[in-house]
């Protein structure tokens, strides 16, 4: 604890300040040691594997494999590639698309469910539920209910007078289509926004009430300064992962049609294990971590401004 | 506050703690003890008579296929004393559960393998032993005691795969809506095979709008339409066919060019094309992606015919619908492509000889009988499409096996199948990457087959690499 | 907190039309897996079964050792549940309670893991892991738990500690305590809805993993039940009718789960009372 420093020792702010660092870095350590030696034991190896592989021809059956410096990158960045910038631009698109929608989307329905309604534990369950229901069935889902001719969601739209959709199967419709798909799955988000709701103190918003202030007041004025800091994790993990998108285009469109759903890790897993070339597959991932890096940086910078932290922030 | 929250939560965790131990202590224990085991017995010596081998099949199939897998090697096993068969099952992703082995020195000895995807990358790098030596030394078996087109080769002489049968494509139809039309159903012998313009005329007089008329009809609504003439398919198994029918190919018979944009080529995809846009006998890919299953799809009329494979007999005849087989239509000469995956094995095997047997086993026509009357498989050997006695045991009086069947499908095998271009175009993968996004815009009526296929043209030359069936 | 009628009201509506929505998937699970085969991709859809195919449960679990399967998933969620909530709150801490030269830039390192697609590391991880000779048990699915449980439930709890009032350390630090009370005592107890939604992810992630077991696992007498549900799918089609009935099993302690967790979302700190 405080070390007992005697009232009359030379420059005694300068030594109490560097015993209590020291100490704050041993316990740093000491407590994210878990993590800490968990990423170098089982994480940083295979990614520094594959940033050397992403410079050699590594083909996985190979018997040799041979470094040839930065001629992947080279190849994948002049154009050669055809794939490359046209899968960038599908998950750019995916990306800005399904971020502002799903944040959006979920902290509403998070609202929703925070309220005093009796059903809400029925209405959250309901509302996970599909982020639980198994890939494989999801996917048969999604292919019946967007069915143009005789799919529900079709029908319903005819029964309302709206236009319908050619869904995934258009080249046009089959980006934001599949951005509607993933919005079943926020039953993850929304319960992070719930976690976060429920940790506002109920007094704030009861000084509010005092104060003759409304909804509108509590949602702008406590709600949302309160949970930034969940909005903030939201957003991060929703642009890591919009990133990543892979499934979709794996189960349901295979890419198409006409490569305008040949989303980037799709493209970089078929290279990687239907035509085998690792070695290139490998600077793909390494050119998307790059990007993935500048925005997730971009968004911890202007969180600075913008996310309140009701203990002060990091410590 | 603090100290109330306290009690609950370390209590609940202790519990946590305690019953996770409990639980992983037995049942790792149970499981031969927990990290060695997995590589333990992995490897023996040579294999000196009476020794016990052990032998590793990688699989992938649903319940039921595996079942009969797991008899075959029940009876394997019983023949063989001496050897093992561990049953690997993939369930899924199996590509990259294989490379993930491979690359950790952990490849099985026999291992079922599809020749669209890691076959040939594996076959290539020289993973496999080559079939035709076993073949010509084998007692029982010889290269031509097998169907035609049921073996893969990396290049001529060098076999690396024998499939345990053929699957080719056949005209599914549903004999009720013939007999409603009042027109005769297709033709199951080759030699009274329609044409394609007679195919076109059935197919329309048998597509209905929601107000019954047929495309025929002035009247006609295409927009409406409630049952189907016929679902061709649109992905290269069911359009192959008629390529090859129409006397064109992927590539050139020298393997050097690319041969899609070809006229005869050409002229084949536009006319399947026609068949949704001009005619409107056939569903666009929008809507036939979602026309169910074909035995699904004849079975509620969304359509009257559809091409597809053989495999589909055994939904069919569990589907209580009155389907039959025709003959493919034919343009200049009868073709069906043959697909199926198949078993290949490892060099690295340490029972070259016992693998073989096993290899042997698993596409012996015998040791699958339930497959085969089921309709899910054909047979590997020549024999039991050509001598009765073996006919009856699979194709005569089976609700898979309809009156056409035996023309439709078996002679057509027999004599006018054509190999799957997966398995002798190299770098089809990479060419059809090119080939398939134009092909979206002829299903979709955006362009026409020619204009797709030459704008596409130089790109798809750049990546043919040859062929495997020409020195 | 009292809310209007006309606003709970407006609420039930709005979530009940989300809820239709959202639970069309589950409900076609439902009636797919009491149907016969050929009558599930019916078009237009059929929402009744006739018949009731009550067997097709009897079936799907007789057909593989689900039994088996189940108490593997059940060891190795337990196992993980654990690691990670142990680890994953006391690294967590360690981030955003303690300052201590070159956190932020650590921490940074640490979540660019999730930024590079799994796929190029699938291999030498498991090179690794094979190398250890730990192929085909479940250390490779479990161990990982202990060392932090992944940089995403370190991020979210680093986010919740982050907005616990630093007033509360401050006065443990006065009357004597270090900082592992401060952890123990304050901080756990307060950020316990994050840790419970970690535990959920945590637990509903494991049950439904099937990546891991796929790549690690040999003997299909260690396969999970996720594994087990991707085997009804077959060379030219899905056996659909069992795949569904086992599905809606393998979800349904899933769903009972949360049922029982979510309740804990409801609690938040009421700051008077830890004051005094």
């Amino acid at each position: 604890m405080q070390t007992n420093i005697p009232m009359n020792a030379p420059v005694p702010v300068r030594r109490k300040a560097g015993v209590r660092e020291r100490k704050a870095l041993f316990y740093g350590l000491l407590f994210t040691a878990p993590a800490v030696l968990g990423f170098i034991l089982f994480t940083a190896g295979p990614m520094i594997a594959s940033f050397v592989l992403s410079l050699t021809d590594y083909n996985v059956f190979k018997e040799s494999v041979s470094f040839i410096g930065f001629d992947n990158y080279a190849r994948l960045f002049s154009g050669q590639d055809e794939s490359f910038y046209r899968s960038l631009g599908v998950t750019f698109y995916f990306v800005v698309l399904r971020v502002p929608a799903c944040i959006i989307i979920s902290f509403i329905i998070a609202l929703l469910l925070n309220m005093n309604i009796k059903a809400r534990a029925l209405f959250r369950t309901i509302i996970y539920l599909p982020s639980i229901v198994p890939a494989v069935a999801s996917a048969m889902i999604w292919m019946w209910l967007l069915n143009p001719d005789l799919g529900l969601i079709n029908m319903m739209l005819k029964w309302l007078h709206l236009p319908t959709s050619d869904w995934i199967f258009s080249e046009k419709s089959v980006i934001p289509s599949i951005v509607l798909t993933t919005l079943w799955g926020i039953g993850g988000t929304v319960i992070i926004f719930l976690a976060g709701l429920s940790g506002i103190p109920k007094q704030y918003y009861e000084a509010v009430d005092v104060d003759g202030g409304g909804w509108y007041h509590k949602l702008r004025h406590i709600t949302i300064p309160m949970v930034t800091p969940t909005i903030f994790f939201n957003a991060v993990m929703t642009i890591i992962s919009s990133f990543q998108v892979f499934n979709e285009a794996y189960i349901l469109t295979q890419g198409g049609p006409n490569d305008k759903s040949l989303f980037f890790v799709f493209y970089l897993w078929r290279t990687a294990f239907r035509d085998t070339e690792m070695g290139y597959a490998s600077a793909l991932a390494w050119v998307l971590f790059v990007i993935i890096l500048a925005f997730t940086f971009l968004v911890f910078r202007s969180s600075k401004s913008w996310v309140h932290y009701e203990g002060g922030g990091p410590s | 506050m603090i100290k109330k929250h306290r009690k609950p939560l370390t209590a609940a965790i202790a519990f946590l703690l305690t019953a996770g131990l409990l639980l992983s202590a037995c049942t790792w224990s149970e499981e031969s003890g927990g990290p060695a085991a997995g590589s333990a017995d992995k490897g023996g010596t040579q294999a000196a008579a009476g020794e016990q081998i052990k032998l590793r099949l990688t699989l992938w199939g649903a319940p039921n296929e595996i079942a009969v897998n797991k008899k075959v090697i029940a009876r394997f096993e019983a023949e063989h004393p001496n050897v093992k068969v561990e049953l690997q099952q993939i369930p899924t992703d199996y590509d990259t559960k294989l490379t993930t082995m491979v690359a950790g020195n952990d490849e099985p000895d026999v291992a079922m393998m599809e020749s669209a995807t890691i076959a040939f990358p594996l076959a290539e790098q020289g993973k496999f032993l080559n079939l035709q030596e076993f073949l010509d030394k084998d007692p029982e078996i010889k290269a031509d005691s097998l169907v035609p087109n049921i073996t893969y080769s990396s290049e001529p002489g060098n076999i690396i795969g024998i499939a345990p049968g053929p699957e080719s494509f056949t005209l599914f139809y549903n004999e009720d809506a013939f007999k409603e039309a009042g027109l005769t159903p297709p033709p199951s012998k080759v030699t009274e095979a329609w044409t394609w313009e007679q195919f076109v005329d059935t197919a329309k007089k048998l597509t209905l709008d929601n107000k019954g008329r047929n495309a025929d009809d002035p009247n006609f609504d295409p927009k409406n339409i409630k049952q189907y003439g016929v679902n061709p398919g649109n992905w290269w198994g069911a359009y192959s066919s008629f390529i090859f029918s129409n006397g064109g190919d992927f590539v050139s018979p020298d393997g050097k060019t690319f041969a899609l944009n070809q006229p005869e080529a050409v002229e084949a995809l536009q006319n399947i094309a026609d068949l949704i846009n001009k005619y409107h006998v056939a569903p666009s890919p929008l809507q036939a992606k979602n026309i169910p299953a074909t035995n699904v799809a004849l079975q509620t009329r969304k359509v009257a015919m559809v091409i597809d494979g053989q495999w589909n007999t055994s939904t069919l005849a569990e589907s209580k619908v009155h389907f039959n087989v025709g003959v493919l239509p034919v343009m200049k000469k009868p073709a069906t492509t043959v697909v199926c995956a198949m078993f290949s094995i490892f060099k690295s095997t340490k029972h070259p000889q016992e693998s073989w047997e096993l290899l042997k086993a698993l596409i012996d026509p015998d040791a699958s009988i339930e497959m085969l009357t089921y309709g899910t498989w054909m047979p590997s050997l020549k024999d039991w499409y050509t001598d009765d006695a073996l006919l009856s045991k699979w194709a005569v009086n089976q609700p898979s096996r309809p009156s056409g069947y035996k023309d439709a499908v078996i002679d057509v095998v027999l004599n006018h199948s054509h190999a799957t271009p997966t398995g002798y175009v190299k770098n089809f993968n990479k060419i059809m990457d090119i080939v398939n996004p134009a092909m979206d815009n002829v299903w979709l009526g955006k362009t026409t087959a020619k204009e797709a296929m030459d704008s596409i043209a130089a790109k798809a030359q750049a990546q043919v690499q040859g062929r495997r069936d020409v020195k | 907190m009292r809310e209007s009628r006309l606003k709970l009201g407006a609420g039930y509506v709005a979530l009940g039309v989300i809820s239709l929505l959202f639970i069309i998937p589950f409900i076609w699970l439902i009636r797919s897996s009491l149907m016969d085969l050929s009558q599930i991709f019916v078009m237009p859809p059929e929402w009744i079964p006739h018949p009731f195919h009550w067997d097709n449960y009897k079936r799907a679990l007789t057909s593989l050792p689900f039994g088996t399967y189940f108490v593997n998933t059940l060891v190795i969620v337990a196992s993980v549940l654990i690691g990670t909530v142990l680890t994953s709150t006391i690294s967590a801490f360690g981030f955003s309670r303690i300052r201590w030269k070159g956190r932020d830039a650590v921490f940074a390192v640490l979540l660019s893991s999730m930024m590079l697609p799994g796929a190029v590391t699938l291999i030498p991880s498991f090179l690794g892991w094979k190398e250890l000779g730990f192929y085909d048990t479940y250390y490779p699915l479990i161990v990982p738990s202990f060392f932090g449980g992944g940089i995403f439930n370190i991020f979210l709890l680093r986010q919740f500690y982050m907005g616990i009032p630093k007033d509360f350390d401050e006065a443990a630090v006065v009357d004597g305590a270090g900082y592992f009370q401060i952890y123990w005592r304050i901080i756990l107890p307060l950020s316990r809805s994050a840790v419970i939604v970690v535990a959920l992810f945590t637990f509903l992630g494991t049950w439904n993993d099937f990546m891991g077991p796929l790549i690690y696992l040999k003997s299909d007498s260690r396969f999970t039940l996720a594994l087990g549900l991707q085997m009804f799918q077959g060379s030219y089609s899905a056996q659909w009718d069992l795949l569904m009935a086992a599905s809606a099993v393998v979800i349904l302690p899933c769903v009972v789960i949360f049922l029982l967790g979510q309740r804990y979302f409801l609690e938040g700190i009421t700051l008077t009372g830890l004051k005094g």
